[in-house]
């Protein structure tokens, strides 16, 4: 029993870390409908940014949040603006994706480049140290991570239905070209959710990098559980993201546990496919809109 | 056009006059971009030692050797430039490869064009064993490692925990890629050879985030000894999950890449890692006594690169750089076979090289002589201690 709650609060933990990730991929995903590919490397990069900036200025990895959140931002935004927008019009839609692609690729060897294949390790300021709750020992840094990422569904749930913005974003993506008639600037829109998706990853590289060694390739191991997540959940679903990468967790550890670590993917994936045939849109998906596809 | 033409046949005659005084060439194959660049210019590093101390010293067969670099970024480029080193370059043979893939695609290439390839580091057992006519490989190999780790066991650990061998539960685990499946196997085989209770094999996928499971499963088979084959993410990974739920078995043996680095140390903190044993290519703590002409190895790459030797692969790569190039100074020519013949006539005994092991190939053109060294991490210090004859230090096993 007792091992059976550790096992348990391991997976929530997890699954809060992957939230972390996915919940920014689903704002993308669902909003301005590219798949970021260079999602994995936009938190190698946050880590990276949180790792200099704590090592550098010998500030606590959370605060540097105040600047990555910024500069993430802007890199999506960057993204969005230079890399994916000129070939919004491409003739093929399937192109954007390999841009990410190319983007992905770029940005890792860029960092295998500028700090080489070995791993940074952010000073952890006792983020690592434990909390025992019952028999259950989980590290404090999990927590946070966990509450973060539940403080930032709730956050964009409500900035996506309660501002103008927010409701802006939303009509962009129900129907690009009805939203361009009610005079939305639908161009400015997808930068600025890129951005936002972006910025998330930010926030969640800050709390994760004391926690995890950073490396040009730290982002592989997270992006394809999130892509998984993202459709789990429902294209686009920020929720669904949230319960997903719960789900994920929590399969995660209990397969590791009882069917073995060598068949834990083959679980996860084999779940992600029965959720998938039952219900194809995914767990909290609404049919998508192709709207956007004609001008 | 006639100004032009008459500087092109100029510059053709500089050309040819240029290959005429032109040294012999050998290609080195290695990553030098990429993911596996850091420890692929490592490697190198080893192999433009030798090559500078063999020119030192008169060259090869009386001709200066030059070193040809081609970039095995993947499997695809170590077939491209190992076509590009044989044709375009004219290298006499290769030398390699850090990355066992690379390796095994791009040996293919060079015996296809009757070069011989020599693998000075990579460990996956495919290497070998595929009756290339023109492939030899001098460093230890995954089997070695295996061996390794069970006979520190029965030697050493098994003996400090009073316990004989067919009492100690092991518990095997590795990244599931062909790298620590088959370390794992040969784990696992030595281990039941040897009466060890082999509790669990489990492999993961080194991109893991998360090992908590594994730990706590482990924990529930009561295991005295862990056993990981791994890179350095999931090292560091399993030692700091296993500190953190309390897991303390009697010890723990990591098999090479993550557990031999220094950021790995400081990732999980010294005293974390303290105690913990590994098992990898002959590092710079071993007895000099046992591998004569470390110290002047290490002198020199200080020398040449300005900082020390970041892992023991340079070493390994110079030491079988350096027998291959004494063998072919003895061959009647730069033939392949006639490489091949003096090469096969190599015999330098244990205690020898700067690395320790001895070199002469056997079966499968194999060096049956290679061999893994045990270390242990002591007071922030990859220290080696096994075998005893190259061991710097004793082994500590705690309980």
């Amino acid at each position: 029993m007792q091992t059976f709650l550790q096992i348990i609060a391991n997976g929530l933990m997890l699954g809060g870390l992957f939230a972390i990730v996915a919940v920014g991929l689903t704002l993308i995903f669902g909003i301005v409908k590219v798949v970021n590919f260079a999602h994995g490397e936009f938190l190698m990069v946050g880590m990276y940014l949180t790792y200099l900036l704590t090592s550098g200025l010998g500030v606590h990895p959370y605060a540097t949040a105040v600047a990555v959140i910024p500069i993430l931002f802007v890199l999506g935004a960057v993204t969005q603006r230079l890399l994916i927008q000129p070939l919004m019009h491409a003739r093929d839609e399937h192109i954007q994706i390999f841009a990410t692609v190319g983007l992905s690729t770029a940005l890792i060897n860029l960092a295998l480049l500028i700090f080489g294949a070995d791993i940074a390790n952010t000073p952890n300021y006792g983020v690592r140290s434990q909390i025992q709750i019952g028999s259950v020992r989980i590290l404090e840094g999990q927590l946070w991570i966990f509450l973060a990422a539940i403080l930032l569904v709730i956050g964009l749930q409500l900035f996506l239905a309660r501002t103008n913005t927010g409701r802006a974003i939303r009509a962009t993506a129900q129907n690009r070209a009805a939203a361009r008639l009610m005079g939305i600037n639908d161009r400015f829109i997808y930068v600025l959710t890129f951005g936002i998706g972006a910025a998330c990853v930010g926030f969640g590289s800050a709390l994760i990098a004391p926690l995890y060694p950073t490396s040009p390739t730290i982002g592989t191991y997270f992006v394809l559980i999130a892509f998984v997540i993202v459709v789990l959940g429902g294209l686009g679903s920020i929720p669904g993201a949230f319960f997903g990468a719960l789900i994920i967790g929590l399969v995660d550890a209990l397969s590791g546990f009882y069917i073995g670590s060598d068949l834990r993917e083959a679980v996860v994936f084999g779940i992600f496919l029965v959720i998938l045939i039952l219900k194809p849109s995914g767990l909290f998906g609404t049919r998508v809109s192709q709207a956007h596809v004609s001008p | 056009m006639r100004l032009s033409s008459i500087m092109a046949t100029a510059a053709t005659a500089a050309l040819i006059a240029g290959s005429a005084t032109a040294d012999v060439k050998f290609g080195a194959l290695y990553p030098f971009s990429g993911q596996l660049a850091l420890l692929g210019e490592e490697s190198a590093r080893g192999v433009e030692i030798a090559v500078e101390e063999v020119n030192a010293n008169g060259g090869v067969q009386g001709e200066e050797v030059t070193l040809v670099r081609g970039d095995a970024v993947d499997n695809n480029q170590a077939i491209g430039e190992a076509r590009r080193l044989i044709a375009r370059e004219g290298v006499k043979a290769i030398l390699g490869t850090y990355s066992s893939s690379r390796s095994i695609a791009a040996s293919q290439v060079a015996e296809l064009s009757g070069i011989p390839y020599f693998e000075l580091g990579a460990v996956a057992d495919e290497v070998t064993g595929r009756d290339l006519q023109y492939l030899y490989r001098t460093n230890p190999t995954a089997e070695d490692m295996g061996r390794m780790s069970v006979q520190m066991i029965v030697d050493e650990i098994a003996p400090a925990l009073d316990k004989d061998p067919s009492e100690v539960r092991v518990g095997i685990i590795h990244e599931d890629s062909s790298y620590g499946t088959s370390v794992a196997g040969h784990q696992e085989r030595f281990g039941e050879e040897a009466g060890l209770q082999i509790a669990t094999v489990q492999g993961y996928p080194a991109s893991t985030v998360d090992m908590s499971s594994l730990v706590l499963d482990l924990q529930g088979r009561d295991v005295d000894v862990v056993m990981q084959t791994s890179y350095q993410n999931d090292s560091v990974l399993f030692l700091q999950q296993a500190n953190e739920s309390g897991f303390k078995p009697a010890a723990i043996i990591g098999g090479g890449g993550g557990y031999s680095m220094v950021p790995t140390a400081e990732a999980v903190g010294t005293d974390v890692i303290e105690g913990v044993l590994d098992v990898d290519f002959t590092q710079y703590t071993v007895d000099p006594a046992y591998a004569p002409g470390m110290e002047d190895f290490v002198e020199t790459y200080r020398e040449k690169y300005g900082e020390e030797p970041r892992s023991g692969h340079s070493l390994n790569n110079y030491v079988g750089a350096m027998a291959i190039f004494a063998a072919i100074d003895g061959a009647e020519s730069f033939e392949a076979d006639a490489i091949v013949e003096a090469v096969e006539q190599i015999d330098i005994p244990e205690g020898e090289t700067a690395a320790g092991y001895g070199i002469q190939f056997g079966e499968n053109n194999q060096n049956e002589r290679a061999k893994m060294m045990g270390m242990q991490w002591q007071d922030g210090k990859l220290l080696t201690v096994y075998p005893a004859e190259a061991a710097t230090s004793e082994m500590r096993i705690g309980k």
